[in-house]
């Protein structure tokens, strides 16, 4: 067992340009969370790179990489993945923290973004006394606060209810077209598909077919 | 990351698992009072040792005396007066060639004689010591009452605690009554001293042919010391010059041959620093004398406290060590159970180095908090040892032994220490496991559950 050899990303050749709003969709075990994983510095291909503006990021160790991603990354995970004992104010606190940002200056930010993500008033609470929907909206806080480049999601909504998961993924597509940021989102429902500037599809570790927010809404509509 | 936000950052960490954090510093208080306990015994007792050994007489003071002539390596290397197993004797020269050893502050050649003290109907046989003035102000005995003698004194006397009370009537009783009061009154009585000590006696068998005639001095007694327990007790002190003459119509009535050369009983030396105190007697033990200081003793005792010291301490290190070990499982349980969160950080930008900070920091606060609290808990049990076990065993052995006044001391710098200590033994404790957290990948920490 321990050597079979599992190829989870092959042949994978994808561009993606500034301010793009890309979406991954795939099947469960399509390969989709490891290219996001890849993309994001969290996993090293055994093969192949990965350039993030001109960095060779899979060639970074592992402190170079940290502080790549404390500088240029912002994460959107499907369990939100905030710290329990921490206030929602001080979770969205916590990238500015590691950048050394003064107490003053990120608890203003943090506050403001707090209050564009709709959760005003809800500073003091910790994220065991909110909402699913609640708590992804700090989580979303949390990867803006630091004004990332690159913004990598995976599977945001999908423990979200749908009516939730609307409002949850207009809040993430409205912030990152205004800040011209770049969006990378990975996800299984063919929905959300329909927001991205690219749709890239993969089956089996391959990418079976990239289209444009065009083509594929044609193709979804047919 | 700024100092300041991780520490408050730990600081919450610790708070969070606030039962865990508190065992683990129970852990290192009772560790570190372990220690600071154990030593500050150890420095009770020499600081008893050196209390005791003070009140017996001056630390700064050594005896010198003759090279005692019973042959071996003391007497073989005195060659002063020449002559094998010839006794080294003091002179003016020796108490010269003393005076110039480097940390010696003051000599003063010593003569004793046993002498007769007579006020009224009563008489007293004492020793009387014949001391230079500069040396009687250093040897700092303190008075009782009377004052001190001066340079000007000749036939003054100063005595010694225990002394008036042996004045005693030979008419009426054989010896003195040992330690009545005093029924003389050595400061204002008229006394007179002499060589006879049959004076005043009934029934003493007189030699035949043998008729000394002894003379009689007027004296006065002008002060009495303080301290009845050091070898001041039982002298009577006066003026070298004088006793000298004393001694020399002493010599004359009882027709010695005189040897020409004034020696000496013995010769009092003042070292200022009592860390010299051991050269110079080595110094002086080479120039074929044999010398005495209770700085002998007191090293010795002190050798033997620093010993049970190190026992004692040695089986407080073992608790702090046991501690250690608690920490440094409490940091690897909290890093279990951390795992995910550790992920989080890393994902959204700390940096390698600050989540290695974080948990030395943890660790290191455990330690230091610890030691804070084991200082306040050896200050309290230091206080009840030296107040209740001191007044338990002051009870059970009565007046013996009871002259220390501490059993346990922790003087101010090993505070300091065992606070730094404890706080190293944390961080050192932590190292392990905050290099685990850091070298965690920050992937599978994340899906960890």
């Amino acid at each position: 067992m321990g050597d079979e050899r599992v190829i989870a990303l092959d042949s994978v050749n994808l561009d993606i340009f500034k301010g793009e709003v890309v979406c991954l969709l795939g099947v469960s075990g399509s390969g989709k969370s490891t290219f996001l994983n890849m993309m994001a510095g969290l996993e090293k291909p055994t093969k192949g790179e990965v350039l993030i503006g001109g960095v060779a990021v899979h060639t970074l160790t592992e402190e170079q990489v940290t502080l790549f991603r404390q500088k240029n990354i912002g994460f959107i995970f499907q369990a939100y993945h905030l710290l329990p004992m921490l206030t929602a104010l001080e979770n969205v606190s916590l990238p500015l923290i590691f950048q050394g940002v003064s107490k003053h200056k990120r608890e203003l930010n943090a506050k403001k973004m707090l209050e564009i993500v709709g959760l005003k008033g809800y500073e003091k609470r910790r994220p065991s006394r909110m909402s699913g929907g609640q708590q992804q909206r700090v989580g979303i806080a949390r990867a803006i606060v630091g004004n990332p480049k690159i913004i990598f999601a995976d599977e945001p909504t999908g423990n979200l209810d749908s009516h939730t998961s609307q409002d949850v993924l207009d809040l993430i597509i409205h912030m990152v077209r205004e800040k011209r940021q770049t969006l990378i989102i990975v996800t299984h429902d063919r929905e959300i598909a329909k927001f991205a500037d690219k749709v890239v599809t993969l089956q089996d570790g391959n990418i079976v077919h990239i289209k444009t927010k065009e083509e594929y809404n044609q193709h979804e509509n047919a | 990351m700024s100092n300041l936000d991780l520490i408050i950052m730990s600081f919450r960490n610790l708070l969070r698992r606030r039962t865990r954090s508190i065992l683990a510093i129970i852990g290192v208080v009772v560790g570190s009072s372990s220690i600071i306990v154990m030593l500050s015994l150890g420095f009770g007792l020499s600081a008893n040792f050196q209390q005791q050994i003070e009140s017996y007489g001056n630390l700064h003071i050594i005896d010198v005396m003759g090279g005692g002539g019973y042959g071996g390596p003391v007497a073989m290397t005195s060659s002063k007066d020449g002559g094998m197993g010839g006794a080294s004797s003091l002179d003016d020269l020796t108490v010269a060639q003393i005076a110039k050893i480097d940390g010696v502050e003051t000599t003063s050649p010593v003569i004793q004689e046993y002498l007769k003290l007579i006020i009224g109907k009563y008489v007293s046989s004492s020793n009387v010591m014949g001391i230079e003035n500069k040396m009687l102000e250093k040897l700092g005995y303190e008075l009782q009452s009377g004052r001190a003698l001066t340079a000007d004194d000749k036939y003054a006397l100063l005595f010694g605690n225990q002394i008036p009370p042996t004045f005693y009537n030979p008419k009426k009783t054989l010896y003195s009554s040992w330690g009545g009061a005093a029924q003389v009154d050595v400061l204002t009585d008229k006394i007179i001293l002499t060589g006879d000590m049959a004076y005043g006696e009934k029934n003493v068998p007189q030699e035949p042919g043998v008729a000394i005639d002894y003379k009689m001095y007027k004296a006065k007694g002008v002060g009495i010391l303080s301290n009845p327990n050091d070898e001041s007790a039982y002298n009577v002190y006066m003026n070298i010059d004088t006793l000298k003459i004393i001694k020399a119509d002493l010599k004359k009535a009882r027709k010695e041959t005189a040897t020409g050369k004034q020696t000496y009983d013995l010769v009092k030396v003042y070292v200022s620093d009592i860390k010299k105190v051991e050269k110079v007697s080595q110094a002086i033990r080479d120039m074929g004398f044999q010398t005495s200081s209770l700085n002998d003793w007191l090293k010795s005792m002190q050798d033997t406290a620093k010993m049970m010291q190190g026992i004692l301490g040695g089986i407080g290190a073992i608790s702090l060590l046991v501690a250690a070990l608690g920490i440094t499982n409490t940091m690897i349980m909290s890093i279990y159970e951390r795992t995910k969160e550790i992920g989080i950080m890393k994902v959204i930008g700390a940096n390698l180095p600050d989540i290695k900070n974080l948990f030395l920091l943890e660790a290191g606060l455990i330690g230091f908090i610890g030691g804070v609290f084991g200082i306040i808990f050896s200050f309290i049990i230091s206080l009840l040892m030296n107040t209740v076990l001191k007044g338990i065993m002051d009870t059970v052995l009565g007046g013996m032994g009871g002259s220390g006044s501490t059993i346990s001391l922790i003087p101010w710098w090993l505070v300091l220490a065992s606070l730094g200590f404890s706080t190293s033994i944390g961080i050192i404790a932590g190292y392990y496991p905050a290099r685990r957290a850091m070298r965690m990948s920050a992937l599978e920490s994340l899906r960890n559950e």
